[in-house]
């Protein structure tokens, strides 16, 4: 346990490390920005039975956020070990596979979530400006924020596993970002093919989970379904990083 | 402390370890050595327990490397081959890490990580990041991190490799010294290396253990005392025809200096000891003798000799 701590703060410690913490910082809150800006702009001065926040969660530029963000999140996790031979280093000492792949995974997901942490001002600012400030209804705003972390740490998940199949970063962001854009457009799909097939697209594409989430359904089914998804991807993802013992 | 039995290792196609058994003593300083390619990297990285071995048994301090991993990591020191850091880092704060992820408790993490940069020169520059470091400095983070939880047994691939001559003897101090306190397995293809730091030398050439011995023992095995170099100013002809009409002598090359001198090797077998015969010759002959000596032949001839039969460019090289 001890090590997985060590492992996980030397993940987040390595993003901070690097320009690429900042720059994806600072891109990722000038998108949402911008989307919040604008979102607020189109709705001023008009009355709606929405809220800003629920049409923020699951628009265009959050959907380009979560996509953009994370393969470049998770490329350097296992590639950068790899191409620079500290996989051996970090392989020869006294910890388990599990543990390393763990580590990376909550070192990127904290990363993750930290992208978020300006987000939450939105909710306050709206309130603060507003002409005629309404109540904040926080059930759908906790709803989103969960929604998106269980989203977006599966899609955390798959992005490691891009970069543990190469030593090379943008190969890695590549892979990452075709593995996570599938599962986007997948909830494009649900009116393609047999019925079967769109009830399944529906089941798992990400769009409509997070507009769900946004309006403050908390459907456990969904819950289940990130965190197995995560899981499993995880286990993968170890697989892959032993895989060295048997090649 | 080491025992190695049968052991190989095939990557597709290539046979890298081909049925390779030693034992290694604790105490024992071991010089790997053999060309590129010879399967040095990838025995120790099966000893290490970074990947597995395609057959055979491996055991450090007892314990298999392959079913029993976490306790071998625990006892072993690895410096990989290039030495790979996280250059992002200062010195001190990458042993802390390395020194956490191998389980050095957090109490006594602060006196090992200055113990080790006391003893590895790197007092200095513990606050500096890894990346604008010399490659020398780099190279004892290198040795500091595999020492930093106080191991039995340190394996260390090329430690000296792509340094300039004065940190190759800083290096080699060091290992000297640590040699009294821990068991060391090291690889290299420089030969004054492993006459200089190790007690024992094994050459291995195409996966296998082609010879294992004490230097000095090596080195003898080749000289055997036979061959003789002389300094004589005379005629060239009549000394090469007097060198060669003594008992045992079997060829006698000489080249002309261009002082008057000649200079003559002379080849006769172990234990046949020509140098008196060459100066009852000279005194003879009232040749003017200006050295005369025993030709020291390296660990180079040793291992040129042993390794002679050059093998084509092969895969495993590509694979380093």
């Amino acid at each position: 346990m001890s090590k997985l701590c060590t492992l996980w703060q030397r993940e987040i410690a390595a993003y901070f490390l690097s320009p690429i913490a900042y720059l994806v910082m600072v891109s990722f809150l000038v998108l949402n920005g911008v989307g919040f800006w604008m979102l607020v702009m189109a709705f001023d001065g008009r009355t709606n039975d929405v809220s800003v926040m629920q049409i923020f969660f699951g628009s265009f530029f959050y959907w380009i956020g979560m996509l953009m963000a994370v393969p470049v999140i998770t490329m350097r996790l296992f590639a950068e070990e790899k191409r620079l031979g500290t996989i051996e280093t970090l392989m020869t000492a006294p910890v388990s596979d599990v543990v390393v792949v763990w580590s990376k995974f909550l070192g990127a997901a904290t990363f993750f979530a930290l992208l978020w942490l300006p987000t939450l001002s939105y909710s306050w600012l709206l309130n603060q400006f507003a002409a005629a400030p309404t109540p904040i209804d926080w059930g759908p705003v906790v709803m989103a924020y969960i929604g998106t972390m269980l989203v977006g740490f599966f899609y955390v998940s798959l992005g490691l596993m891009a970069s543990s199949l190469t030593q090379n970063q943008i190969i890695a962001a590549i892979i990452g970002f075709v593995l996570i854009a599938i599962m986007f457009f997948l909830g494009f799909m649900i009116n393609i093919g047999p019925a079967w097939l769109q009830s399944f697209f529906g089941y798992i594409g990400s769009i409509d989970h997070v507009r769900d989430f946004s309006r403050g359904q908390l459907d456990l089914r969904r819950v289940i379904l990130y965190i197995s998804a995560t899981v499993f991807v995880l286990f993968c993802t170890q697989k892959i990083v032993e895989s060295r013992k048997w090649r | 402390m080491i025992a190695v039995e049968n052991l190989t290792k095939r990557y597709a196609g290539v046979t890298a370890v081909d049925n390779l058994s030693f034992t290694v003593k604790r105490g024992e300083i071991v010089g790997f050595l053999g060309p590129n390619g010879a399967g040095k990297s990838t025995t120790m990285r099966i000893l290490s327990a970074f990947m597995p071995a395609t057959s055979g048994k491996a055991t450090v301090a007892g314990y298999d490397v392959f079913t029993q991993s976490e306790e071998v990591r625990r006892r072993i020191g690895y410096m990989p081959e290039n030495n790979p850091l996280y250059l992002e880092m200062r010195v001190s704060e990458y042993l802390n890490y390395r020194a956490a992820l191998k389980g050095v408790s957090s109490s006594k993490r602060k006196t090992r990580t200055d113990e080790v940069l006391e003893r590895c020169g790197l007092k200095d520059v513990s606050r500096r990041i890894v990346g604008q470091l010399s490659k020398g400095y780099r190279q004892r983070v290198g040795l500091a991190d595999s020492l930093v939880h106080d191991p039995d047994l340190l394996i260390l691939d090329e430690p000296t490799i792509g340094l300039d001559p004065n940190q190759i003897r800083q290096v080699r101090q060091l290992i000297k010294d640590l040699g009294k306190r821990h068991t060391i397995l090291l690889s290299t293809h420089i030969l004054p290396e492993v006459e200089m730091t190790c007690s024992r030398v094994m050459i291995i050439n195409k996966g296998k253990v082609v010879a294992s011995d004490t230097p000095e023992n090596l080195t003898k095995l080749i000289e055997g005392g036979g061959t003789v170099r002389a300094e004589i100013r005379g005629d060239r002809a009549v000394i090469e025809r007097e060198l060669g009409a003594l008992p045992g002598v079997k060829n006698v090359v000489i080249e002309a200096g261009n002082d008057g001198f000649v200079c003559a090797t002379v080849y006769a077998p172990p234990r046949n000891d020509v140098r008196v015969h060459i100066y009852e010759k000279a005194a003879a002959n009232k040749w003017t003798l200006r050295e005369l000596s025993r030709v020291r032949q390296t660990l180079e001839d040793v291992f040129v000799s042993i390794t002679r039969v050059e093998a084509p460019p092969s895969k495993q090289e590509e694979e380093k």
